[in-house]
């Protein structure tokens, strides 16, 4: 089971007990309980569960979709070096000790 | 399991205020049949709503037997998983926050000056039949592709389509009129699809062809888009502008730049949600907060109720653009999240609502704002007047 190291808005972290083949999003407000929106539930669509990823995991992520891209760069809180929306990403055995912090809301 | 219990509404009362029916729901019945809106069970609290409409397996968007399926053809809401998906992202393109930043804001904005320009020596108006209505029509016209389209005509069209979904009790005169719309629809897109094969832009019905879908795809799509594009921003537009000439705090603020047109915007489709509800259809029995659901029913996700629920915000019914909307699913809560999101926030919150502002001095209210719809809602007038 992978460990995912979460920061809230708070500045608070908690360490999600990844469940495999589900999405990071998924995780994030499932497993780990966090106040994140995902509004569409995970359709590439409202950008509401944007994270910053810490930028030493960026290129050990699956890279994403131009869809997933044109949304998340639109969000104020983009940053080139680590937005990703959470819904993209499929969570694997590889992203144990993944760090990231919900991105602030629009 | 109990079946959802009976709650019953006065269908006269409901159109021009269904706040306090959905609060009593809320309260005593969240989930409940309403006999008069065609026996539909409504979901009314966000929570089960903001679940529920992901489970698509059990609440379905496909309902080949409904109206807008038999009036408008089968379009990408009222399709499911992978067909839902793969034409959803054939139209993506046109509607991408890209798209609306690079090619449409621009010309949304070219528009919304000249139709200003017209009004502004007049010193007063509708503000829905003269401002938001043409603004919205303009834009949409672009979006779709079909340029050869009169304002007014869109308008009639995208109206006569939501009167004909709507029209549960088969009048005769309701389908004739929405047929001969989908038709002045399918004239137009005929005489535009030449030009659009010969100089492709980002329009949608340009975008869906060139993703190879065949003409009664994007006849369909196209009528979807007519039909949810049109009145929606129509009704935020003139809705908003009245709330904020309503609330001179919240005037001033944002005239001043002291408070986002974007979240004004928010806070407007938050408090009066342009559209209140989605249909769908059981597929598979299952039972969701102690209410079974059986194959065939009819449900409607009340989103107008949900963003008002008193478990996700504070004085729900206090318009008030300082809150955190964050909660709020005015554009829907799951796989058919609204399509157009980007594109009517722009139009909205960077065009309309700001450069109405900025350049008819001195608006203010002239009259009566009477309000009205539960399946869409908003101003069926907004009198102004203004220092010509
Ligand atoms: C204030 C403006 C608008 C609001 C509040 C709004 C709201 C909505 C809502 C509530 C839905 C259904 C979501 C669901 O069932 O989960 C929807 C769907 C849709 N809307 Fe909008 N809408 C607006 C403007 C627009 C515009 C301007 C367009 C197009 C130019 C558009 C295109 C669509 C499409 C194509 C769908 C179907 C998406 C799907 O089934 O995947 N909307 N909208
Ligand atoms: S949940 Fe909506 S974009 Fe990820």
């Amino acid at each position: 089971m992978p460990t995912i190291h979460a920061t809230d808005r708070t500045g608070v972290t908690r360490e999600v007990e990844a469940e495999t083949g589900l999405s990071l999003m998924e995780n994030l407000r499932d497993k780990g309980g966090m106040d994140i929106a995902a509004i569409c539930g995970g359709m590439a669509s409202c950008a509401t569960c944007h994270v910053h990823v810490d930028v030493d995991w960026m290129d050990r992520l699956p890279p994403a979709e131009p869809d997933e891209i044109e949304l998340v760069e639109f969000t104020e809180a983009y940053d080139e070096a680590r937005s990703r929306l959470s819904c993209q990403i499929r969570v694997t055995e590889d992203l144990d000790g993944l760090r990231l912090t919900l991105a602030p809301e629009a | 399991m109990p079946d959802a219990p009976v709650f019953e509404v006065d269908p006269r009362a409901f159109w021009s205020d269904p706040y306090p029916d959905l609060a009593r729901m809320r309260a005593e019945a969240p989930i409940a049949r309403v006999p008069q809106l065609g026996g539909a069970v409504l979901m009314t609290r966000r929570a089960d709503i903001h679940r529920e409409e992901k489970r698509i397996e059990v609440f379905s968007s496909r309902q080949p037997e409904g109206l807008m399926t038999k009036l408008m053809g089968e379009n990408l809401m009222r399709r499911d998983g992978e067909a839902h998906l793969s034409e959803r992202r054939a139209l993506f393109p046109a509607l991408s926050p890209r798209t609306v930043r690079e090619t449409w804001l621009p010309l949304f904005r070219e528009r919304t000056a000249a139709i200003l320009d017209d009004l502004a020596p007049r010193g007063e108006a509708d503000l829905v039949r003269d401002y938001a209505m043409p603004v919205s029509a303009e834009a949409l016209k672009l979006i779709t592709g079909l340029t050869n389209m009169a304002a007014a005509e869109m308008d009639r069209v995208s109206q006569g389509m939501i009167d004909g979904c709507s029209n549960y009790a088969g009048d005769p005169a309701i389908e004739a009129h929405c047929h001969d719309c989908t038709a002045s629809i399918d004239r137009h897109i005929a005489e535009r699809m030449p030009r659009l094969s010969a100089a492709p832009d980002m329009s949608a019905i340009s975008v869906m062809e060139r993703a190879g879908l065949g003409p009664d795809r994007i006849s369909a799509n196209t009528k979807l888009i007519i039909s949810g594009g049109q009145n929606e921003p129509r009704d935020a537009i003139a809705g908003a502008a009245w709330a904020v000439l309503r609330h001179p705090e919240v005037r001033d603020a944002a005239v001043a730049g002291l408070l986002g047109w974007d979240a004004v915007f928010a806070e407007y489709a938050r408090w009066i949600s342009p559209i209140g509800m989605s249909p769908r259809e059981v597929a598979q029995a299952d039972t969701v907060e102690g209410i079974d659901f059986t194959p065939g029913t009819r449900v409607f996700l009340m989103f107008g109720s949900a963003n008002r629920d008193e478990d996700a915000f504070d004085a729900p019914d206090r318009f008030d653009p300082w809150r955190d909307t964050s909660a709020a699913i005015p554009f829907g809560a799951g796989p058919h999240f609204c399509a157009g999101a980007a594109a009517s926030r722009a139009l909205i919150a960077e065009v309309a609502l700001p450069m109405l502002f900025e350049r008819l001095k001195g608006l203010r209210l002239a009259g009566e704002a009477p309000f009205g719809g539960w399946a869409f809602r908003g101003p069926l007038a907004v009198p102004v007047a203004w220092d010509a």
